[in-house]
């Protein structure tokens, strides 16, 4: 009895895959090779988790595994000034993002919803900002936010932040909204909703899922850029946390276990709100995006 | 999805006219217009005129030609930052893409849905860490006395290949390129993924009752299927690789040794910044904007020629 039981579950392993299977292995190597991969991935971002307990010179005995005692001092030393930018960071990227996604979803309406004069034109007259480097409109914006006298200002960083956003932006909700069953609209219309009823009402809700992906590249966007607000603020007290960072990094440059604890208060706010949104942005970029 | 979002084909009027007063599309148009106008175009084209000029920022500004690019163009810095950049961003592209595609095809092959959201997740979370902070980390796995990258080679005994990796001008650019290595975790990964699960499944099953292996899928159907969002991917990666300031100011500081990781964005940066000549900086973000664009138009013209896409 024993023994028929066991042989069926031996059996099913080494059943004979038809020859044109060869291929389909089954999913463990694949798991293995994206383990393999996500290790690597990893590594260095645990060694700076590991080496932000550490003091100096646990930190030159080996940097590869925690020692004990534990220093979370470290991050006593660290976070008086990455909370002012992570602060700064916050002011500067909520106003941006809302105004990307007001715009964009705006936008991307009209192109996908109307038929203009003009619509292909100027479909592909902002789709080409993208395609601008940025890093050339850097001097004459700096010349004209002086001349505002704008330096230093909340919305010497977000007015700009938010115009290199819009062109994808625009391009991504236009994407969206074209998925959307024309039925809806004309439904409401029939019912004697206005235009604008049409984008709040139907449009606007049925968008969230693209917005959690817009908000979130904006966000990814904003958090990482450095050479605008390099040039745009002057003050080490208006920082975002990007330049903050570094400039962090710069002051505690032998004092390891601040400089790590640093990184990883850095790295937090967006992990934790990636955590809660995750679903959400995988979502919106199911839709596909394409050119 | 959509395959042909570049030029709209014209698309069979939703509202009967008359319905809809004419100007109504043109409301919800305002904003972007009036705010891309004054921080996208009129800089642009401020630029774009003060590379012809003498501009320093102070003092009125000259006309003086194309005495700035005969300048650029006899300016061994600025070529070898060329050279870097496109070094570079030709690389970083095939790398970042190919990685991409075999992250997702490995992925989308898992037969088990949770494995895959589970390994989307894995790869998406480090997308989410500060780019300063990716590029502080890689200087450490890259320092020659304390580096992650010479303690794992001695580990192997390879202790003759340790290097001061971004001190040594023939590894500094190669260090860059490198960063974030196996670049698995990566935009185009997710966007590729998310067209492979856009595909219609039937598609795969005819091509396996047809005897197609899943390797030669790959080839076959995916890969072809995937010309949109590749080009996409394709072109967001060497636009932002043409223009990349961050990694050479923050790994190598200002050019790296001689000039090794010198990129035209960071050489822009210091002669506005720390020399003031505005339009020197100029030319050098124009002739960035030109080559971007050659290099966009040429993906493009990659991706549709003898596409007939399926419509999916």
């Amino acid at each position: 009895m024993l023994k028929s039981n066991a042989q069926p579950a031996n059996v099913s392993i080494e059943v004979p895959r038809h020859r044109t299977n060869r291929f389909i292995m089954r999913d463990w190597p694949i798991n293995l090779i994206l383990a393999f991969f996500a290790v690597i991935t990893y590594i260095p971002l645990m060694v700076v988790l590991v080496n932000s307990f550490k003091d100096t010179r646990q930190f030159f005995t080996q940097f590869w595994l925690p020692l004990w005692p534990l220093h979370p001092e470290n991050y006593g030393k660290s976070w008086p000034v990455i909370s002012e930018n992570l602060i700064n960071t916050v002011i500067y990227t909520a106003p941006t993002t809302l105004l990307v996604l007001v715009v964009s979803a705006l936008t991307g309406y009209a192109f996908a919803r109307y038929r203009f004069p003009g619509r292909e034109i100027l479909f592909f007259a902002i789709l080409m900002i993208i395609m601008l480097p940025g890093i050339l409109l850097v001097i004459p914006m700096f010349t004209q936010i002086v001349s505002w006298n704008w330096q230093n200002s909340v919305q010497a960083i977000v007015l700009p932040w938010a115009s290199v956003q819009i062109p994808f932006g625009m391009f991504l909700m236009r994407t969206f909204f074209e998925t959307l069953p024309v039925a809806y609209f004309e439904a409401a219309r029939i019912d004697g909703a206005s235009e604008l009823q049409l984008f709040n009402r139907i449009a606007l809700p049925l968008a969230l899922p693209a917005f959690a992906t817009l908000s979130i590249i904006t966000l990814l966007f904003a958090w990482n850029d450095i050479i605008w607000p390099l040039i745009a603020l002057f003050d080490n007290h208006k920082y975002p946390i990007s330049i903050g960072v570094l400039a962090f990094n710069t002051t505690t440059s032998t004092d390891y276990g601040a400089t790590f604890s640093a990184y990883v208060m850095a790295s937090l706010p967006l992990l934790i709100l990636f955590s809660f949104t995750a679903k959400r942005f995988m979502a919106g970029l199911s839709g596909g995006v394409s050119l | 999805m959509k395959s042909n979002t570049i030029a709209p084909v014209a698309i069979k009027s939703r509202v009967k006219k008359g319905s809809v007063p004419v100007y109504v599309p043109f409301l919800f148009l305002i904003p972007a217009i009036i705010l891309l106008t004054i921080f996208r175009y009129i800089p642009a084209f401020s630029a774009v005129y003060h590379s012809f000029t003498d501009w320093n920022g102070t003092s009125a500004s000259n006309w003086i030609g194309l005495e700035q690019y005969n300048n650029l163009f006899s300016d061994s810095v600025f070529l070898r930052s060329m050279q870097n950049i496109v070094v570079y961003t030709i690389t970083r592209t095939l790398l970042t893409t190919a990685m991409a595609i075999i992250g997702a095809e490995l992925v989308y092959n898992l037969r088990s849905t949770q494995m895959r959201s589970v390994w989307r997740v894995v790869f998406t979370i480090p997308l989410v860490i500060p780019t300063t902070v990716v590029f502080l980390i890689w200087r450490r796995v890259y320092s020659g006395d304390i580096g992650l990258l010479n303690d794992t080679l001695r580990l192997f005994g390879l202790d003759g290949l340790t290097r001061a990796w971004l001190g040594n001008p023939d590894t500094a650019l190669w260090a860059l390129i490198f960063v974030g290595f196996p670049l698995i975790s990566t935009f185009g990964f997710l966007v590729i993924l998310a067209g492979l699960e856009n595909l219609p499944q039937e598609v795969n099953s005819a091509a396996l009752l047809d005897g197609c292996s899943r390797f030669h899928r790959v080839f076959a159907i995916d890969l072809p299927a995937m010309r949109g969002p590749l080009a996409f991917v394709a072109i967001l990666s060497i636009n932002a690789g043409l223009q990349e300031f961050a990694p050479m100011f923050i790994m190598t500081g200002g050019g790296g040794p001689v000039n090794a990781t010198q990129s035209p964005g960071l050489y822009l940066y210091q002669q506005a910044i720390t020399y003031g000549k505005y339009g020197y900086a100029s030319a050098i973000g124009t002739i960035l904007m030109l080559v971007t664009l050659a290099f966009s138009i040429f993906i493009l013209a990659a991706r549709y020629r003898r596409a007939i896409d399926v419509e999916v």
